[in-house]
């Protein structure tokens, strides 16, 4: 195909752009730029939840809230719990200290009925013992 | 060696001396039983009694605590507080002679330091009994009390240490035995008891 010499100068001369040309191109300049950052947001981490959290304040103030609550009752639950086994613990080591000092004291009085029989025996036997002789005394005298 | 190292050698030797001197001043009313508990086997009853220390003193706690108001305990207690040790062991036998006259040495060589007097001895010897009691003086005091009563059917050892009111133990009532002992809401409990029976 042969293009002639006025052909090309057909092509090549001016033409009028029409009316809003300035417009139009500002506004395609616009869209690029808003594509562009939103490219750019679509590729930070957390990008969504960062923008929901500016968008929906109250939420957040809400969720944020539900998980106090939350933590505040599970360490308050807990704290309950430790403190009951904890007593449950002392009540079980005073019961068992109650019963060896019971033991204890039975034992004493146990130990101490013994004594007093035994001493009393021994007493009583010494005394059988000292009397006959008391008597052959008294007579020799 | 030199003069210093000798010095503090006879220090320390002195020191430990002296240390074993009271340790043993200190714990010489206390009897070693152990060689009886081979009688356990034989006897037919047996009474084996040991309270010291904290357990004595949980026991003395107890009893000022529960009984405070009874006058048997009052007497108890005035016994008990002053008591450092109780070691009782007593063995029952069915049959005569099961035990031997070593056994019973055994007990009276540890009681013939000079610390020691035989206050009281009683012998029957067709029947075959010895009893005796030891008293421990410290001082004025009494340290430790013996009683050992050697019978064909019975051998009992009891060992009290520490301060032992004698006339008090002596006269002690006989229904602080422990299960005839109750404490002072059971009694309420048995009078009103007694009262709706009546």
């Amino acid at each position: 195909m042969h293009f002639s010499e006025d052909d090309l100068r057909e092509a090549l001369k001016r033409k009028d752009p029409g009316e809003g040309f300035t417009q139009r191109v500002m506004a395609r300049v616009e869209q690029a730029k808003s594509e562009g950052t939103k490219q750019a947001a679509t590729k930070k981490p957390n990008g969504k939840f960062l923008a929901w959290w500016t968008v929906r304040p109250a939420w957040t103030v809400a969720v944020v809230a539900v998980l106090l609550l939350a933590f505040g009752i599970g360490g308050y639950q807990y704290s309950e719990y430790r403190h009951a086994e904890e007593m449950r613990i002392a009540r079980a080591r005073q019961q068992q200290l109650q019963q060896e000092a019971e033991r204890a004291r039975d034992q004493a009085i146990l130990a101490l009925e013994i004594a007093r029989a035994k001493l009393n025996h021994v007493l009583q036997h010494a005394q059988l013992q000292a009397e006959p002789n008391d008597k052959i005394r008294r007579e020799r005298l | 060696m030199n003069l210093a190292t000798r010095k503090l050698i006879q220090i320390l030797i002195a020191a430990v001396l002296c240390f074993s001197a009271l340790r043993g001043y200190g714990q010489d009313a206390k009897l070693q039983l152990g060689n009886l508990d081979k009688l356990t086997d034989k006897a037919a009853r047996v009474t084996d009694v040991t309270l010291d220390g904290s357990l004595l003193q949980f026991a003395v706690n107890l009893i000022e605590k529960v009984d405070a108001d009874d006058k048997d305990v009052a007497q108890l207690q005035s016994i008990i507080k002053n008591l450092k040790g109780i070691y009782i062991k007593s063995f029952e036998f069915d049959e005569a002679s099961q035990y031997s006259k070593g056994d019973v040495d055994a007990i009276r060589s540890q009681l013939t330091s000079p610390r020691w007097s035989k206050i009281v001895q009683s012998m029957e010897k067709r029947r075959n009994e010895y009893d005796e009691i030891y008293v421990l003086k410290n001082g004025d005091k009494v340290g430790g009390v013996v009683i050992l009563v050697a019978e064909a059917r019975e051998l009992t050892v009891v060992n009290l240490v520490g301060e032992v009111p004698m006339d008090k133990v002596a006269s002690l009532e006989r229904h602080l035995a422990p299960g005839e002992k109750h404490s002072d809401k059971q009694k309420q409990q048995k009078k009103e008891s007694g009262h709706d029976q009546e």
